[in-house]
Formats: C-alpha cells, sequence, structure tokens
C-alpha cells in the first residue's frame, strides 16, 4: 500500500525539495544533489518492483469538487510501462551525473530529471482519468526547464524556441485530452478508469470524443502530422531529457490511447481507425524518408521516434488481440532502443562537439569500442533486426493490421500494412547509412587509428548504455516474457471492448 | 410591512458598511490619523470575513435567508456559494487594504481611500445574497462606483484617463443593466430574481421573448463589471492608471462582486434553458482569446494582469454556458481559485513597486532575474504564474481548469470546449513570458530599496497559501461547498 504512494511521490518530493533549496542562499553542491537524485529513483524502482509483486490497490476520495479520486493500482498493461519507466529513471539520473549540461546548477537538474520520472510514473499507476490529466501535467513544466535551460548551450534562441514549442503543442494535446475525459467523466458518473469503460456512449459521441482525444494525445505520441516539436526538441534537449522524453513521455501518449480512447470507446476507434491508421503508416514512411536524408545524428533519432510510433499506433489501432499486444511490446522496446540511442548519440554529440553526419570523422570502432559495440545494438535493433528488442514490435503490428479486427476494412488494413513494410525497409536503410558513416567511418583505409584516452565510454556512461543494450538484446531474445505479463489484461480489455 | 431580521447573516455587510461611516467620523474627530485608517479598514474587513465563518459550517445544500416578506420571500439569500464569494470578496478587501496601509499618500486622501475601499467591499459582499431587484442594483453599483473614485485618487493624467475610462463604461453599463431589470419586471411581473417568476413568464411566448431580451441586457451591463470581450476597454487603461493596490482591487473584489451578480441572474435564468446562455458561451469565447492575444503582446506589468483578467473572465463564466446543475458552483471556483493567485501576483507586483519605484516595477522587463535578485517575490510570482496557467506544481490552478471545462464537456459544447482548450495553450504561452524573464538575465533598478514587512508578510502568506492549496485542494474549493 505505501509503496504504492512512495513510487511516484519519492522522486516528486526529492524533485521539489532540490528545485526548492537550489533557491536558498547557498546552492546545493553536485555531490548531494546526485546522491539524492539517485537514491529517489532507487527508492522509486524499488517501490515500483513491491507494487508489481504484491499488487496492492489505493482507493480514496481526493478532491470531490471535480470528482478526483486517489485510486492506484496495476495490471499487466502499466506493469511494463511502470517498471521501465523506473528503470530508465535510475539510469537517467546515473547517465546524468557523467554529462551534467550547463546553463544551471546541478540540483536544479537533477530536481527536474525527478519530477518528470515522478509524473511518468504517477500516470502509470492512477486509475483515475481526472488524476491521470493531473499526472500527465506534472512533466510539463521540469521537462520545459530542462530543454530551455538545460539544452543545447550554442544557440540560446533555437532552445527558448524548442522549450516553448514543446510545451505549447503538449498543453493543447492535454487540454483536448481533459475535454474527452470531462466528457466521458460526466456520462459516466465517474470518473475511475474502469467506470468509464463499462459505460457506452452511443456511437456518434463515440466518435466525437474519440477523435477529440486522439487529436489530443496523438500531439503527445506523437502522431504524423502532429509530431512537428517532436525532432526539434529532441536536437535540442540534454541527454538525459532526450532519454526521458522518448523513454517516458512518449509512452504516456501511447498508454493514454490503450486507457482513454480503445477501451471505453470501441465504436468509435472503429470508425476512425482507417483514418489514423493511414495517419500512422504516414508517420512510418515520413520519419523513415527523413531520417534517411537527416544529417543531424540526434534529429535522426528523434524522426526515427516518430516512425517507430507510428508502428505502436497501427497495432493499437488494428483492433486485434496481437495487434494491442504487439503495440505495448513496441512501446517498451522502442523505450529502451530510443533510450540507448540517445544516450549513444548525446555521448557522441558531446565528444565531438556537434552530430552532422557530413563531418568526416575517424571510425568509430577505431576510436570507442565500447560506444560502436552499443551504437550497432541500438541502430541494428531499430531498424527492427530479428533478434532485437525491434523486430517483434513491428512484426506483430503488421501482422495484427493484416487480419484487423470488428468491422474494419480488411484490403486497407491490408494496404497499411504492406506500406508500414515498406517503412521497415526504409528503416533499415537509415540504420545502415548511419551505421556506415559513424561505425565504419569515412577514413576508409585512411591513417591508422590512434588510441584516444577519452574516447570511450567509462563508469556511469558505460554501465548506462550497457544495460540498455543488455535489455535490447533480452527483449528481442525472449519476447515471450514481456509478451505473457501484458496478454492477461489484453484479453480482459478485448473481451469488454467486444461487448 | 414586516421584516425579519438576522444580523448575524447580514454582518459581513454591515461591518464594512457600517465601518466606512465610521472611518469618516474618526477622520473629522482625529485628521492626523493619515495611514492607519488604512490598518482599520483591514480589521474591519477581516472581521467581517470572520464573520463568514460560521456560514461555512452549514451544509452545502441549504440556504439561509433574511429580510423575509411576510409571504416568505426573503430580500437576502445566502447559500453555500454566497458564504464562500463572500468571503472571498472581504478577504480580498482586506488584503488590499493592507497592501495600501505602508505606500505614503498624503494624510487626508488615505481616509477617503479606505473608506471607498470599505464600501465598495460591502456592496461585493451584499450583491451576493440580494435577491430583489433593487437592492441588487444598489449593491452592484455600490460595488462599483467606489472603485471609479479610487482609480482617481492616485491623480495622476493617467489615473484620470483610467478613472474616465471607467466612468463612462459604468455609466452604459449601469444604464444596460437598468433596462435589462426594468424589461425583467416587465416580462415577470415580479421584482424578485427567482426561477418561479422565470417559469411564469416563459410560458407566454410574448413575454418570454422579452425575458429573453432582458436577460441579454443584464448580461452584456454585467460583461462591463466582469471586463468581458468586448465590453472590457476600459480594463488595460484603468489597470495602468490605477496604482498596483487599486488595480488589484478591480481585479479581484470587483470582479466577484460582477460574478456574484451573474449568478444571482443565472439561477433564475437557468430555468430557461440554452438559448439565453448562448451569450456567455460567445462572450467567454471571444473574451479569452482577445484577452490572451493582447497579453502577448503586452509590455507593463499593470496592463498584463489587465489581460489576463480579460481573458480569466472568460474563463470564470465558461461553465455558465452549460446548462447543468453545477456550473454556478464551477464558476464560483474558478473565481476564488483566480482570485487568490491574482492577488498574489498584485501583492509581488505592490511590494517591487514599493521597493524599487513604480516606474521599474510596472514594467514586464524590469522582472528579469528576479529569481537572483528576490528569491521570494520571484518564488510568489511563479506560484501565481503556474496557477494561472493551471500546470503543476500549482495543482489548485490544474483543479480550477478542470472544474470550467467539466460543464463545458459534459453539456457536449464542443467547438466551446476546443476554444478553451486552444486558450489553455495560449494562456501557457502568456504566462511563460513572465515567467522567463524571473529566471534570465538580471535587471537592476535605479534605485533598490528594502521590502516594507508588510508586504513582506502579505508575499509569505500569499505564498504559502499557494502551496498549502496545492498540496491539500479541497481546503480552498471547500468555501464554495462540495
Amino acid at each position: 500500500m505505501t509503496a504504492l504512494l512512495v513510487a511516484p511521490l519519492a522522486p516528486v518530493v526529492a524533485g521539489l525539495a532540490l528545485v526548492v533549496a537550489d533557491r536558498g542562499r547557498r546552492p546545493v553542491s553536485r555531490h548531494t544533489a546526485y546522491a539524492v537524485a539517485l537514491a529517489a529513483a532507487l527508492v522509486a524502482l524499488l517501490a515500483s518492483v513491491l507494487v508489481v509483486r504484491d499488487r496492492p490497490v489505493l482507493d480514496r476520495q481526493w478532491v470531490p469538487q471535480i470528482g478526483m479520486r486517489l485510486h492506484l493500482a496495476v495490471d499487466g498493461i502499466s506493469v511494463p510501462l511502470l517498471l521501465m519507466t523506473a528503470a530508465v529513471g535510475v539510469l537517467v539520473v546515473v547517465h546524468a551525473r557523467h554529462e551534467e549540461p550547463e546553463g544551471g546548477t546541478p540540483a536544479t537538474f537533477f530536481g527536474c530529471l525527478l519530477l518528470v520520472i515522478g509524473g511518468g510514473i504517477a500516470t502509470f499507476l492512477v486509475q483515475d482519468a481526472i488524476s491521470f490529466f493531473l499526472a500527465f501535467e506534472v512533466v510539463l513544466v521540469p521537462m520545459w526547464v530542462l530543454i530551455g535551460r538545460f539544452g543545447d548551450a550554442r544557440d540560446p534562441r533555437e532552445r527558448a524556441r524548442a522549450a516553448n514549442t514543446f510545451v505549447l503543442y503538449t498543453v493543447l494535446g492535454s487540454t483536448l485530452m481533459l475535454v474527452g475525459i470531462l466528457t466521458m467523466t460526466f456520462a459516466a458518473g465517474t470518473s475511475d478508469l474502469a467506470g468509464i469503460a463499462a459505460h457506452r456512449l452511443p456511437p456518434g459521441e463515440q466518435t466525437a470524443v474519440a477523435a477529440i482525444l486522439l487529436l489530443g494525445l496523438g500531439i503527445k505520441v506523437p502522431m504524423w502530422p502532429l509530431h512537428s516539436w517532436l525532432p526539434r526538441a529532441h536536437t535540442i534537449a540534454p541527454t538525459a531529457g532526450s532519454m526521458l522524453l522518448a523513454a517516458v513521455l512518449l509512452k504516456m501518449g501511447t498508454y493514454g490511447v490503450l486507457r482513454l480512447v480503445i477501451a471505453p470507446l470501441p465504436q468509435g476507434v472503429e470508425r476512425l481507425a482507417p483514418y489514423v491508421g493511414t495517419l500512422a503508416v504516414i508517420g512510418i514512411l515520413w520519419g523513415g524518408l527523413v531520417c534517411l536524408v537527416e544529417r543531424n545524428l540526434k534529429r535522426l533519432v528523434a524522426w526515427s521516434s516518430v516512425a517507430h510510433m507510428g508502428f505502436v499506433l497501427l497495432g493499437l489501432m488494428s483492433g486485434t488481440e496481437i495487434g494491442i499486444q504487439a503495440a505495448l511490446y513496441a512501446n517498451i522496446a522502442h523505450g529502451v532502443i530510443s533510450a540507448l540511442l540517445f544516450a549513444v548519440v548525446g555521448g557522441l554529440k558531446h565528444r565531438w562537439g556537434g552530430d552532422d553526419l557530413q563531418v568526416v570523422r575517424r571510425s568509430l570502432r577505431d576510436v570507442s569500442p565500447r560506444l560502436s559495440i552499443v551504437l550497432v545494438i541500438g541502430f541494428t535493433a531499430s531498424m527492427g533486426l530479428p533478434g532485437l528488442a525491434g523486430f517483434w514490435g513491428e512484426v506483430l503490428a503488421i501482422f495484427g493490421a493484416w487480419t484487423p479486427g470488428g468491422d474494419r476494412s480488411t484490403v486497407w488494413f491490408r494496404v497499411l500494412a504492406a506500406v508500414a513494410s515498406i517503412g521497415a525497409v526504409v528503416a533499415a536503410g537509415y540504420a545502415l547509412r548511419v551505421l556506415r558513416t559513424v561505425w565504419q567511418g569515412a577514413a576508409e583505409g585512411g591513417t591508422p587509428p590512434v588510441a584516444e584516452p577519452d574516447g570511450d565510454a567509462r563508469g556511469g556512461e558505460w554501465v548506462v548504455t550497457a544495460v540498455l543494450g543488455a535489455a535490447a538484446v533480452a527483449l528481442g531474445v525472449a519476447p515471450i516474457v514481456l509478451l505473457h505479463a501484458t496478454s492477461g489484461a489484453v484479453a480482459h480489455l478485448m473481451a469488454v471492448t467486444g461487448r | 410591512m414586516r421584516l425579519s431580521y438576522h444580523w448575524m447573516l447580514l454582518a459581513p455587510v454591515l461591518i464594512p458598511a457600517g465601518g466606512s461611516v465610521l472611518l469618516l467620523l474618526l477622520d473629522a474627530l482625529l485628521p492626523r490619523l493619515g495611514r492607519t485608517h488604512w490598518l482599520i479598514a483591514a480589521g474591519l474587513l477581516l472581521a467581517g470575513a470572520a464573520s463568514c465563518v460560521p456560514g461555512l459550517l452549514v451544509s452545502a445544500g441549504t440556504s439561509r435567508g433574511t429580510l423575509c416578506l411576510a409571504d416568505g420571500s426573503c430580500l437576502y439569500v445566502l447559500d453555500r456559494i454566497g458564504v464562500g464569494l463572500q468571503l472571498t470578496a472581504l478577504v480580498s478587501g482586506g488584503v488590499i487594504a493592507l497592501l495600501a496601509f505602508p505606500i505614503r499618500v498624503p494624510a487626508e486622501r488615505a481616509a477617503v481611500q479606505a473608506t471607498l475601499v470599505l464600501a465598495a467591499t460591502s456592496g461585493a459582499a451584499g450583491v451576493v445574497a440580494a435577491r430583489d431587484l433593487g437592492s441588487w442594483l444598489v449593491m452592484l453599483e455600490l460595488a462599483t462606483l467606489p472603485a471609479i473614485a479610487l482609480v482617481a485618487l492616485r491623480a495622476r493624467t493617467a489615473a484620470v484617463d483610467g478613472a474616465l475610462a471607467l466612468l463612462t463604461t459604468s455609466l452604459v453599463s449601469f444604464a444596460i443593466t437598468v433596462m435589462g431589470v426594468a424589461l425583467w419586471f416587465a416580462a415577470t411581473g415580479s421584482a424578485f430574481f427567482t426561477g418561479a417568476a422565470v417559469l411564469h413568464a416563459a410560458q407566454s411566448p410574448d413575454t418570454h421573448r422579452i425575458l429573453v431580451l432582458a436577460v441579454v441586457f443584464i448580461v452584456a451591463g454585467l460583461a462591463f463589471k466582469l471586463s468581458l470581450a468586448p465590453f472590457h476597454a476600459w480594463t488595460p487603461e484603468a489597470f495602468g492608471g490605477a496604482s498596483a493596490p487599486v488595480a488589484g482591487f478591480l481585479a479581484v473584489t470587483s470582479k466577484v462582486a460582477a460574478l456574484a451578480a451573474l449568478l444571482v441572474i443565472f439561477r433564475g435564468v437557468i430555468a430557461l434553458g440554452t438559448s439565453a446562455l448562448v451569450a456567455i458561451g460567445v462572450l467567454a469565447a471571444f473574451s479569452m482569446t482577445l484577452g490572451n492575444l493582447m497579453a502577448l503582446r503586452e509590455r507593463s506589468a499593470l496592463r498584463f494582469l489587465a489581460w489576463s483578467t480579460v481573458s480569466q473572465a472568460g474563463w470564470v463564466v465558461l461553465p455558465l454556458a452549460a446548462v447543468s446543475a453545477r456550473a454556478d458552483r464551477s464558476a464560483a471556483l474558478y473565481l476564488v481559485v483566480y482570485a487568490v493567485a491574482t492577488l498574489v501576483a498584485f501583492v509581488v507586483v505592490t511590494a517591487l513597486a514599493h521597493a524599487d519605484g513604480r516606474e521599474h516595477a510596472t514594467q514586464l522587463a524590469s522582472y528579469g532575474g528576479l529569481l537572483r535578485r528576490r528569491p521570494l517575490l520571484a518564488l510568489a510570482l511563479t506560484l501565481a504564474l503556474l496557477t494561472l496557467m493551471g500546470l503543476p506544481p500549482a495543482v489548485i490552478g490544474l483543479v480550477a481548469k478542470v472544474a470550467a471545462i467539466g460543464p463545458v464537456a459534459g453539456g457536449r459544447l464542443w467547438a466551446l470546449a476546443i476554444v478553451a482548450a486552444i486558450n489553455a495553450m495560449l494562456g501557457v504561452a502568456v504566462y511563460l513570458r513572465w515567467l522567463r524573464l524571473l529566471f534570465g538575465a538580471r535587471q537592476e533598478p535605479e534605485r533598490a530599496g528594502a521590502l516594507h514587512p508588510v508586504h513582506r508578510g502579505l508575499v509569505i502568506v500569499g505564498a504559502g497559501a499557494l502551496v498549502v492549496f496545492s498540496v491539500v485542494p479541497q481546503s480552498l474549493l471547500q468555501i464554495v461547498g462540495r
């Protein structure tokens, strides 16, 4: 029971304490800030593990005036996301110690990281739609600070623009989501997620509410053409911020689609699925094609996120059990892979002093063998090589779309599945392009490599990237563990929506 | 005609009203009292607020009346929302009086100003409970007219300009409101704002039409007082010209009075159905959009807060666009949260104006690097702006946003809800402009003085209140009932 409260509150309280203490006469020292942040992240991870093991439930009155309850619990759908958020949280803190950006004091930086982690954990724990909105909003201001103050130091103007674009897009998205939530809450007379899912609106209204919700959540996911904040934010954000953005914030969007759209509004989703599926597939192709020509390495990884989230959306829209399973799987896989890629690419950008792919550099496998290994793992996983994390989510999503559920047009979804497979081929293209330029290097057969003393990943950076790389391999080798964890909850969801 | 009196119920109105007479007497007897008048006024207003507290213990559904006629209809009815609004008006009046206390003005002017604040606050507290046409109009004007003099008494060209703008619009709005009230009487044949009278009038198509017209007139008249666009034009002028505490009074206490007056009408009109309420929805949408767009370009702090008031007024009346039993409570709830946050913002602006000079504090650019220069003020202002944005960590602002959108979404007013969502985004852009400055490069004033202890105390109390309300939202929300 306490673990349910500790998991989100430990990072949030520690984060707020760090930010406030930093405003005092003497700023908090680097070591104290790191120690507090690491302790809070570890406590949150431990509490999350306990929650997953014991499955406690907490349900209390909270703010009756707006019908908000304090209802915390987990099920098969939220367990993997919760664990991933908590685990990535610890890794991000460790990585942030290794690479602290300029622009502000360490305590504020770690404090903001903790607030984002706490908000993410809270999102996956709450079972009440209005507190879900609250948890959604918790991450906004700290993320704005992370991008706006701790982002790329070279371009203050672009930094402010990226931070503002991020926060404005997301606020619009979450307020639209709030409109949808409140409509369902008023109709159902409860804000409980299960209660909302049990109450069916008339089909016409379902379509309207689903459209508003998908518009709002589509910004967060992000869904093409609402994605334009993402490459900008990722390019500017500090490495730790990018990792959180990719591994936690985007997952909140897809999780919201599952909980707030697919579960309570099955008929509305069925009406909108061909359109949303089409947008998802456009996103897959669009992201892939941009990646083929993008010069900026960090932005390239961000664009690949747009493509990967397209697969998640396609799986969600297929209306089949396997499609939703695939979406959940791809969600986790993308979280791990993109966190890994941003950690590596952020490190490279830091070393190179820029991340332009056109600049001729020595091959990474010579300069930094460790980094080059994790880079290879990251990009091959990203292109969906069998045996690595990215493969299962994409293949199963295409498989789900091939035989769509409900009244969805089989022909159209098969077309979508076919185009999505082309997107997967494009992904192989851009992944190999990056590996050829970075891993192999432009200096083929040129000067013999000279060992550079500080070139390779050490300490925290090596631990973080190695753990994430191992996770990407593990997910790919034994996908059944994760699929098994989610299958019960997904089967239940399908049974409920099938009524 | 026999009337029954319930003094305890009337106390929130009578204490400030009697207090304003008392202050004038005191000024005649002891002419050198000067700024002490402000302290007395603050004491009286807070005493009036304390007299509201027993009303908070009454269970939510009941309403208590006094000044009742023989046939059982009462001229003064107070329900749970009314108690909350009275409390808000009186506390905000008291804070304004305390804010004004340290500011040096000619000795003879302090007494007059304090009297005016007391009178206007008593009008605000009275209009909440007024249930008949006559006292409703009188109380509404009592809440408005002293504010004009308050703006003018700063005696600068800008202040007189602002007061003139306020005076003209007040007269126009008074005329429109009186016209509406007359139509109301013509339609219903009743001098009360009751649902029964409305239902009676709605039965015949002719009187129904007149009644709708009456409501439109009254809403338009009140829109002036609430500074809803397109009736907002006086707001930036008056705010920019007035002294900072008086601008705070216009932004908070006057708005409480105007919304309370609107709610009195609303409770009657809800029996009428949607037709008359569409007007409120249009005003709300227009107001929040215009207020936000103008605030995006504003460079003066007081005028920025004026535009913020325009857009927030839109949010306040937003729930009233939906026919819902909870709409009035949602509007009151939003107003209370707005009042606390705006008051804190004005406390910070006043404190800074007193310490660093008005010229400095009224420029938005002067807030650059305030976080390092004056961390206390910057922290309080950050919390206030986050509350107005409705983003955590200021959870209370988020709760208010949920409450405001709730009835609209529940009533399936999709277009209005989407306009509100877009304005939530614009609002964030607006307040982020100011917020970013606080973290930015430092701007030194020409002369930097120390904060007055009273101001410092108010800043601490205000910031503390926002923190407490964010951690335990019910502590604030329960004053308008559940």
